[in-house]
């Protein structure tokens, strides 16, 4: 079977910024991987160059196989993808967005089953512009389920979600890996990272600081948890940075 | 299909809810429809026409409503979506580029429907007319200016690298086909000057279309337009399709 996503010398800049340097990943059937980094990094530019949203100034990235840019439609026939900020037509209803995600898609998920499952039954009727910051949340993770994806693409999964709903959405999230669903995540949450991932990758201004499993991450820094791990790694200024 | 009905049906209530469209592509042309009528009822069109000016200009004011959805409603809809992103979610789904052309089309081809069938209502109810050219003529003409001029609109989303410039564009195609092209202004009734310089719009050249079969009048004349309105539609299509920009 073919990886999941494979990724070769990714390069893009901005101008003289190099948003991402010579990035190379695999991810396997079934695991879950972290893109690790602080604001700026290059996580989300890596995912979009990916995806074939942005252009990579050179090297490739092949979703099952096949190129997202020149495949678009079957690649993305089962692939879900949730972006960091996820804007929604005006005016639009909850119920409205999942009817239209699922008439995307030739078998897609049932929606209803998955509003409830996210706790947002009660927000069907609700226009998507009167959620809350965690509600709207839930939501985009919850779209980008609808495909029924075999790969699932998460920015951020869990930003601005309570103690509970984390919990939640990561119990399921589990449940679907045991299925055999793929998930790339970025995630700035470690006991998230250290719950959910196989492997990571730390970026640091678009280098490649670390990649390897979360206890091989542990055990190649002076420390005895992940959190610190990651801060040694990513370097204290960035994080000097972060609390700003 | 599953994708169209879905996609449709959803647009279409965000536009009633947004009532913008509904504003400028119905309404305005059914308040000037009875302005018109309350000034013009039972003019001749011209000195020495045979026809009544109500009768001349129901071709033109349905013209309003059809270059506000396909000029404004049409293109400014999709650049506020990729404006917003709202493209970028669709690029990572399977869904064509054509299929979201095609129902924003769709959705203000509605609206231009109702504009017509309100107008024409006005026109019966209030100032006593009737279609002198034949309502199956009429339509294939009416519902070939919609197709050049929807296209033109889609034409003008794809390419404006962002909403700022879509407005521009929009302003300016639509504001010159508004007040030059016979919309309000009978090309009939325009200095030779000015019906010259109204020609370089193909909007005026639907409106002739539209209004020569409304009148019933003899369409030999007519080849031109009909020509250009494919040619335009064609033309604007294809690059709507190849420079579409999701983000």
């Amino acid at each position: 079977m073919e990886k999941a996503l494979i990724v070769k010398e990714l390069v893009k800049s901005y101008g003289s910024l190099t948003a991402v340097n010579h990035l190379s990943f695999e991810v396997d059937n079934g695991e879950i991987f972290g893109l690790l980094g602080h604001n700026g990094a290059g996580k989300t530019t890596s995912i979009e160059c990916i995806l074939g949203v942005k252009r990579a100034d050179s090297g490739s990235a092949l979703i099952f196989g096949k190129d997202p840019k020149k495949d678009r439609r079957r690649v993305f026939e089962k692939v879900g993808v949730q972006f960091q900020q996820t804007n929604y037509q005006d005016k639009i209803r909850v119920d409205e967005i999942c009817q239209v995600t699922a008439s995307l898609y030739r078998e897609p998920a049932d929606w209803e089953i998955l509003l409830d499952t996210f706790g947002l039954t009660e927000m069907k009727r609700k226009m998507v512009a009167e959620l809350s910051g965690g509600e709207r949340q839930r939501l985009s993770v919850l779209l980008a389920l609808i495909p029924k994806p075999e790969l699932v693409f998460l920015d951020e999964l869990t930003t601005g979600l309570d103690a509970k709903a984390h919990r939640d959405v990561w119990r399921y999230l589990e449940g679907l890996k045991k299925q055999g669903l793929t998930i790339i995540l970025t995630s700035h949450y470690m006991d998230e990272v250290n719950i959910l991932c196989d492997r990571i990758c730390i970026l640091k201004k678009g280098e490649t600081i670390f990649q390897g499993t979360v206890a091989e991450a542990v055990e190649g820094s002076p420390f005895d948890h992940l959190e610190e791990a990651y801060l040694w790694y990513s370097g204290e200024e960035a994080y000097a940075d972060e609390n700003l | 299909m599953k994708t169209f009905k879905t996609l449709f049906a959803t647009e279409t209530k965000l536009m009633i809810r947004d009532m913008n469209n509904l504003i400028f592509g119905v309404g305005f042309s059914v308040v000037f429809a009875i302005i018109m009528g309350m000034v013009m009822g039972g003019k001749p069109a011209f000195e020495g026409a045979d026809y009544s000016f109500m009768e001349q200009s129901f071709g033109a004011v349905i013209a309003i409503g059809i270059g506000a959805t396909g000029l404004m409603g049409l293109p400014l809809a999709l650049a506020d979506y990729r404006h917003r992103k709202i493209l970028k979610r669709f690029l990572v789904t399977p869904v064509s580029p054509g299929m979201l052309l095609l129902v924003q089309f769709i959705v203000n081809l509605l609206v231009s429907v109702l504009c017509l069938v309100l107008v024409y209502l006005v026109y019966v109810l209030f100032f006593d007319y009737g279609m002198r050219g034949s309502f199956l003529r009429f339509l294939p003409s009416y519902l070939l200016v919609i197709l050049s001029i929807y296209s033109i609109g889609m034409m003008l989303a794809s390419i404006s690298p962002n909403i700022k410039t879509a407005n521009l564009l929009c302003c300016a195609f639509y504001f010159p086909m508004f007040f030059f092209s016979g919309t309000t202004l009978p090309y009939e009734i325009m200095p030779a000057a000015l019906q010259r310089a109204s020609d370089i719009l193909p909007l005026t050249h639907g409106i002739k279309l539209m209004k020569a079969a409304s009148l019933g009048l003899p369409m030999e004349h007519m080849t031109f337009p009909v020509l250009l309105m494919i040619a335009l539609a064609v033309l604007c299509i294809l690059l709507s399709l190849r420079f579409f920009r999701w983000e």
